[in-house]
């Protein structure tokens, strides 16, 4: 049976016939492969056939016409077709008769690799010795990893190590020989947390009070001065979310009144640092403010069944708060993960309005999802007819401290954003192991036990020493072969990159593209127009700020030639620097002067003396303005400039 | 001029490994194919191609599928017409297209005209949605970000030249009631910005975007980038060594600088193609011509002020195809109510896009063909749908009507095809390994005029592209662990029959 929707490469489809198959005739038994001679091993002989050929359709919570091979009493059960294995008796066993193929109609697998006549002969041996399965051995689906709560010994401690994630670092660097090598400096440090906390760089005057600051808990200091500036750190985290919740000022559906704002809802949570588990449960069970992100994108017209506004709640949740992604299953059985259609479907049963009926690949199947939650794990959700009532019970339950996947969701995109690789990848598939779980396990403890304060979380990471130790190369590290050894060379974002050269030029952007209310009751009260506060331009688009049509948990970082085309020469990074060149040639100093000014904003540093010879014969003498934006196109495409080191 | 074939392989090396740098950026899509995929290798008929976008529901039958025509009469009834124009002959026998249309006609002997495009059923109509289909393959919304055909093909070929960007998309703005609609499949999605497209809204104006920013001559340009060199030189970053990030930076700026210092860079500029070669694409041409991008924008004289834009992106995308762009589109430019979209004045409003169309578009064939290009380059002319006096939809899947229609047509406003009509649509093909002076598929000659021969969907005729440059319909590239694949499913089939 080819499925319409048959957009996977070697799909092992298959469903047994619903009438049971008649038993094989003399003939036939006398032409199948005798069996084995030997004693067969299960977990050597049986398990590996089992796993090739059956699992995928009849195990891991799959049951293609009913059956599960999950364990020895499901396979004796037997599905649709009846019991599928007679122990002692192969020849009268319907699995046998199945591998064998006689019928080419029904024979098994359906598709992929058939059974060899020596894999037959094995499996008939087995059979005839009673087929003993050892116990340990299960093909039903995998208690997933990284969902119940868990809080991790810390190790005894070797070195002087106090912050924790230190401490649950040191036997792993010891594992893998790693003597990390000394902190960064201050500057190195202000540059990174002015960065990751408030998505701006340091301004000269801060941080060399800040690098004359003699006293020894400076860096936790400043760590957590960055985190009170509740204006700085709502418009760097705007982005963040944004992405996430893929809301915008702009975008596809608004025209047909298709889709929702939550900039309000989501600006405020940010600048009040909303307790995460309350953040969570406003969104799924959300208010009038916040229903935008569930409400999902609606076009004019008809759309798919695996795109209702339902679905995309489904798949929307999941994602971004689970680390699950049900977006294969929403259409069918998932082929990269277990997720079902009924596991879809049952998360989006309870947004939907009324009964919600399964369609497998454009097709109608008839059957009524049962409104549930992906992990039953966590608890049952009261199936009620009331969308109100069951919209609650999800948020509960998502929310809920035993919850452990919910923290660490957020423990490891975080930990990506500031190390440049998360604890778990990809982000969207948590049930990977994380290449440390006694790291993960105990920031998400951490986190939940005080209280989802997401800032507290920050707290912890960003005054680690780990944090602090000098950048890596950021290559592509895939697979397990992944060693921690700092952060990695980041790259600034699309925001990050404009409000830094705000910053350097005093040139930012007009007015907000909303009316933002303050948690002080002001209106649009900001220092700075910032980025995110703003539609994107083309400058910003090109930097990879994305246009928030879907879910988007991390954006690609590496430089594009047209990135660097809208760089060289569009029409509005040119036009800042331009205004920026004609501000500084107001003020009344001499080149050297002027030049000492702007790498001090721009690289946090002083030029050295040979870049202030090169810089001042750029400016010229008296300073000229086209000078003066040369220059600040050069300082802004530095590696310095555009890289987080 | 190089020939397309011709372009420096060490160039090309360079720029790719540019491009090989941002593929090992986290999780890009690496290219996979279906398991059931022919697996020998397709052999490429075109090595560019130039679609022109009839954004905004071309009529058939007010164009290359002329039925009865009716002239039009006070009273008469609003079913009475099926053209609005009279037929007149092509090159070809037995092909006829709608008055206006002189000079297509004259070339139709190096066509391949498809009269059985059939657009998805999306139910009520959003034209941008149908876009959105006829570009991506896919109807949105979508879990993924679904990547353009412009961005497919860049991904899978590069660059023809690389000092030419690889998909470049001419004549669409985005600041129109749709706009929002419109960027989200103009776009490289999933596959990343390296291959989205370069857009250039203003044809005149295409020289803005390859030149140094506005007021910076050749020669400040010119020492500003050597500065740069000296300032990286200088800087004591340089003892961080060699990272990916750097890398991947330096590299997009030195590819960006050689794109705007390069001799192909030349060819965006259109006050170097001399007066007499411009009237031919644009008769009413005057010298130093400028539009006005800001003033009067889609009002009341939006159209007048727009004659000649899209003649004068025929001429860019002949000049970018000279070159060795990849992927070119010239749109008429969709803004709801304008151009093809026409829910009122029908009947004299074609009359303009005609006079739009017809001299740019002949020329282009004619241009490629002197130039020995047009074998290598597939022009496909087409549009999201057609459309109908009185049918919405399809005839057996009507769908809520968008456009009152009179009980007797009194007044000339109401003489038009104004519907959205899906049940057929035309194709044009020149070039590129298509047949010459051919016809593919079959409507009704009496209302509904839909597809009865020989139907093709967007699938299909994606898959027909793909194959011309050598794509398979079946090639896919992993986003989040899944296959996405150049046609929806992997199923789209390329229609033999237009193939030479």
């Amino acid at each position: 049976m080819k499925l319409p929707c048959s957009h996977w490469l070697t799909a092992f489809l298959f469903a047994a016939g619903s009438s049971a198959p008649a038993a094989l005739t003399p003939e036939q038994v006398a032409q199948l492969p005798p069996p084995a001679a030997h004693a067969v091993n299960f977990s050597s002989e049986i398990k590996p056939i089992f796993e090739a050929s059956c699992v995928k359709c009849h195990g891991r919570g799959r049951a293609k016409g009913e059956f599960q091979i999950d364990s020895r009493a499901t396979l004796l059960k037997g599905g649709d077709s009846g019991p599928a294995l007679v122990p002692g008796k192969s020849a009268a066993s319907l699995l046998v008769e199945l591998v064998a193929g006689f019928d080419p109609a029904s024979v098994m697998p359906k598709k992929g690799t058939k059974l060899t006549r020596e894999q037959i002969g094995v499996l008939r041996a087995w059979i005839d010795q009673g087929a003993p399965w050892d116990p340990n051995v299960t093909f039903a689906r995998a208690e997933p990893a990284n969902l119940k709560t868990r809080r991790p010994e810390f190790p005894k401690s070797q070195g002087k190590a106090t912050n924790p994630v230190d401490r649950l670092l040191e036997p792993y660097f010891a594992a893998n020989k790693i003597k990390p090598p000394q902190p960064v400096d201050d500057r190195a440090f202000a540059r990174r947390v002015y960065l990751d906390v408030v998505g701006l760089l340091p301004p000269p005057d801060k941080l060399e009070s800040f690098v004359a600051d003699k006293s020894k808990d400076k860096r936790a200091k400043l760590v957590r001065r960055l985190l009170a500036d509740q204006e700085g750190y709502a418009l760097h985290w705007l982005s963040f979310w944004n992405d996430m919740l893929r809301n915008d000022y702009k975008g596809t559906g608004y025209i047909d009144g298709g889709r929702k704002q939550i900039t309000q809802w989501l600006f405020t949570a940010l600048e009040t640092n909303k307790p995460y588990d309350q953040f969570v449960a406003e969104l799924v069970n959300p208010t009038a403010e916040s229903e935008g992100f569930t409400k999902g994108i609606v076009w004019r017209g008809v759309v798919n069944a695996s795109q209702t506004p339902a679905m995309q709640a489904a798949q929307g949740v999941s994602q971004v708060f689970m680390g699950v992604n049900l977006k294969c299953a929403s259409c069918h059985d998932s082929f990269v993960n277990d997720w079902t259609l009924a596991d879809a479907y049952g998360l989006a049963g309870v947004y939907a309005d009324g009964p919600l009926e399964m369609v497998l690949c454009d097709k109608p199947t008839g059957k009524i999802a049962a409104p549930k939650f992906i992990y039953a794990q966590l608890g049952e959700l009261e199936t009620s007819t009331n969308k109100t009532v069951r919209l609650q019970h999800l948020a509960q339950l998502i929310t809920r401290r035993e919850d452990g996947r919910l923290s660490r969701t957020l423990v490891n995109r975080l930990w990506q954003k500031f190390f440049g690789r998360g604890l778990v990848e990809p982000l969207d598939d948590m049930e990977h192991p994380a290449w440390n779980p006694d790291l993960i396990d105990w920031l998400a403890e951490d986190f939940a036990d005080h209280g989802y304060d997401v800032k507290h979380l920050i707290e912890v990471m960003l005054t680690s020493r780990a944090y602090q130790l000098p950048a890596t190369p950021a290559t592509e590290q895939v697979g397990s072969d992944f060693v921690f050894r700092g952060p990695q060379v980041r790259r600034l974002s699309a925001e990050q990159f404009r409000d830094a050269v705000g910053a350097l030029t005093g040139v930012w952007y007009g007015s907000p593209a909303t009316p933002f209310l303050r948690a002080d009751g002001s209106t649009n009260h900001f220092t700075a127009t910032r980025s995110a506060l703003v539609a994107a331009d083309t400058l910003q688009l090109a930097l990879g700020r994305p246009n928030r049509e879907q879910v988007l948990t991390s954006r690609a970082t590496a430089a594009t030639t047209l990135q660097a085309l809208e760089l060289t020469n569009g029409a509005e990074l040119a036009e800042v620097l331009a205004q920026g060149a004609e501000k500084v040639i107001g003020i009344p100093a001499p080149g050297p002067e002027l030049v000492t000014q702007l790498y001090a904003k721009a690289l946090g540093r002083k030029p050295t003396r040979a870049e202030v010879e090169l810089a001042t014969s750029l400016v010229g003498q008296p300073v000229q303005k086209t000078g003066v934006e040369d220059l600040l196109w050069g300082l802004t495409m530095m590696p310095e400039f555009q890289l987080i080191y | 001029m190089k020939t397309n074939a011709q372009w420096n392989r060490r160039d090309f090396l360079k720029t790719t490994s540019a491009a090989t740098l941002s593929a090992l950026a986290a999780g890009f899509p690496r290219a996979v194919i279906a398991a059931d995929a022919v697996t020998e290798k397709i052999k490429a008929t075109a090595d560019t191609v130039i679609v022109l976008w009839m954004g905004g529901g071309m009529a058939h039958t007010e164009t290359f599928d002329p039925k009865r025509y009716t002239p039009f009469e006070k009273g008469m009834a609003p079913d009475a017409f099926l053209s609005t124009f009279p037929s007149i002959p092509t090159a070809v026998d037995g092909i006829h297209f709608s008055e206006g249309l002189e000079k297509m006609a004259a070339v139709m002997d190096r066509g391949t005209l498809i009269r059985s495009y059939t657009a998805g059923d999306l139910g009520f109509i959003l034209h941008s949605r149908h876009q959105f289909q006829w570009h991506t393959g896919y109807a949105p919304p979508q879990t993924v970000a679904a990547p353009h055909l412009g961005a497919f093909i860049a991904r899978t070929l590069g660059p023809l030249n690389p000092a030419v960007p690889a998909f470049i998309n001419i004549g669409q703005r985005f600041d129109n009631g749709e706009g929002e609609e419109l960027k989200a499949f103009t776009t490289a999605g999933f596959l990343g910005s390296e291959y989205g497209p370069l857009n250039i809204p203003f044809p005149d104006q295409a020289e803005d975007t390859v030149r140094p920013p506005g007021g910076m001559t050749p020669g400040r340009f010119e020492d500003r980038n050597k500065f740069y060199k000296k300032l990286l030189a200088a800087s004591p970053v340089g003892e961080h060594g060699s990272d990916y990030q750097k890398e991947s930076l330096l590299r997009s700026l030195d590819n960006a600088h050689r794109l705007l210092s390069s001799p192909a860079a030349k060819a965006f500029d259109l006050s170097l193609e001399p007066l007499d070669s411009i009237r031919k694409y644009v008769p009413t041409y005057q010298p130093a011509q400028r539009f006005a991008a800001e003033r009067d924008r889609f009002g009341a004289k939006y159209e007048e002020q727009m004659v000649g834009r899209f003649g004068l992106g025929c001429l860019l995308a002949r000049r970018l195809a000279e070159v060795g762009a990849r992927y070119i589109e010239v749109t008429t430019e969709y803004i709801p109510f304008f151009n093809w979209d026409t829910h009122e004045n029908g009947h004299s409003r074609l009359v303009a896009m005609k006079k739009q169309i017809d001299a740019p578009i002949a020329q282009l064939v004619l241009d490629l063909e002197s130039r020995g290009l047009l074998n290598r380059t597939l022009i496909v002319l087409a549009s999201e749908f057609s459309r109908d006096a009185m049918i919405e939809g399809k005839p057996d899947k009507l769908i809520k009507d968008q456009v009152e229609v009179p009980a007797k047509v009194e007044d000339p406003k109401h003489y038009g095809m104004h519907r959205h009509f899906t049940d057929a649509g035309c194709v044009l093909l020149y070039g590129g390994g298509m047949k010459r002076g051919h016809l593919h598929g079959l409507t009704a000659d009496e209302r509904p005029c839909k597809t009865i021969k020989d139907r093709v969907i967007i699938e299909d005729l994606h898959a027909s592209i793909y194959r011309a440059v050598g794509i398979s319909p079946k090639l896919a590239y992993e986003i989040e662990k899944r296959p996405f694949y150049t046609t929806r499913n992997g199923e789209g089939i390329p229609v033999m029959d237009l193939f030479a």
